[in-house]
């Protein structure tokens, strides 16, 4: 049996992550166990979030630090680069704050229910600000959308470079593709 | 496992033995192969003695993905720690992310990367935080599309273009 020298730990893949987005029950973590190769798990992690007015007296903005479910699942693509994917939920009061969560990530899916649009404003303009590259991908309840998609663009008024996509987040294949949109903008993006 | 499975008996397999039954003293009846146990019933920042990580926190926090393997020395003085300690040490036989440890032992994040790295101070534990900015790493981006494009979909179709 081969045994490494003491003290040489495994050599690890590199990470790489990507976080998927979205207002309640959109199918984020529907989405995240379509493509895990464990059955995805839950983590508790705090957010700090900033309250979306601010303080009238001192024109502070109100920071709380919540505890959120983290969806958390992973796809080893070679034995030595693994992607992990976080849910996260989206809070509609909250500008919300995953700085933490989401630093160094390739790029973030906006998953959308058409029949709730503006569930997933927080999160585009999350990543808009920080500028972080990002699709949006509509989720097709049943293979029903009920909008088309120029009218979802021009409804979350997204830039025209920003990939739109629909997928199904109960399928293997079509999460795969969702996040292949998200990463081909973040090539393009890096100059690749 | 949907792609890039590892070959059987991997370095990673054989780095580690099992631990020996007879050569530790066995403080807990209970054997320790249940993976997942009950949330603990400390609160979770007793564990760290008030310490937190991220939140309000100065210090930028370890990055989730950050890969976490123990030594050997870890290892070896597995039945010396307390529960805690003991559990991230015993799960990290094979390089875990901190979201995996936490995942696993159904602790909260930020107690994992506080004793994560208070077992990387004693030796216990390497961290391999991720280095550079990947998102900017056309190179890294184009493995990573490779990668995905071979998973199949549930009947086995690649995308491959
Ligand atoms: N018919 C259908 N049901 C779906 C689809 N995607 C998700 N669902 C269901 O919709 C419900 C919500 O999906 P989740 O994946 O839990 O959504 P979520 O965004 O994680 O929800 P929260 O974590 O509660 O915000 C679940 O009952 C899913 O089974 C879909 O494409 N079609
Ligand atoms: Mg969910």
């Amino acid at each position: 049996m081969a045994r490494l020298p003491d003290d040489v730990p495994a050599r690890p893949p590199l990470p790489v992550k990507m976080v998927i987005a979205g207002g309640f029950g959109v199918g984020k973590t529907t989405t995240v166990a379509s493509i895990s190769e464990i059955a995805p798990l839950t983590t508790e992690a705090s957010i700090t979030s900033v309250a979306a007015g601010v303080d009238d007296l001192t024109h502070t903005p109100q920071k709380t630090t919540t505890t959120v479910a983290l969806d958390f699942g992973c796809v080893t693509l070679d034995p030595t680069l693994k992607l992990y994917l976080f849910g996260t939920p989206g809070q509609e009061r909250f500008g919300f704050m995953w700085d933490d969560l989401v630093e160094g990530a390739l790029g973030g899916l906006v998953i959308v229910d058409t029949r709730r649009l503006d569930d997933c404003y927080a999160a585009v303009d999350y990543f808009e600000h920080r500028d972080i590259p990002f699709a949006v991908a509509v989720n097709a309840f049943d293979g029903q959308v009920e909008h088309d998609l120029g009218d979802v663009r021009w409804a979350l008024d997204v830039r025209d470079n920003v990939p739109l996509t629909v997928f199904d987040a109960r399928e293997r294949g079509s999460v795969r593709d969702a996040l292949l949109v998200v990463l081909e903008h973040a090539l393009a993006r890096a100059g690749g | 496992m949907t792609a890039g499975e590892a070959p059987s008996g991997s370095a990673a397999d054989d780095a580690y033995p099992e631990p020996c039954p007879g050569s530790y003293p066995q403080p807990h009846p209970e054997p320790h192969t249940e993976p997942v146990r009950p949330a603990s019933a400390v609160r979770p920042f007793l564990l760290t003695a008030g310490r937190v990580a991220g939140g309000e926190s100065l210090v930028p926090p370890i990055p989730v993905e950050t890969q976490v393997v123990a030594t050997s020395g870890g290892i070896a003085a597995l039945d010396t720690f307390a529960f805690e300690h003991r559990d991230i040490v015993a799960v990290c036989q094979e390089p875990l992310s901190l979201a995996e440890i936490a995942a696993k032992l159904r602790m909260h994040l930020n107690v994992i990367r506080v004793l994560a790295d208070d077992l990387r101070v004693d030796g216990r534990l390497t961290l391999h935080l991720p280095q550079g900015n990947p998102a900017r790493d056309a190179s890294v981006l184009r493995r990573v599309i490779d990668g995905l494009r071979a998973v199949p979909d549930s009947r086995g179709a690649r995308r491959d273009y």
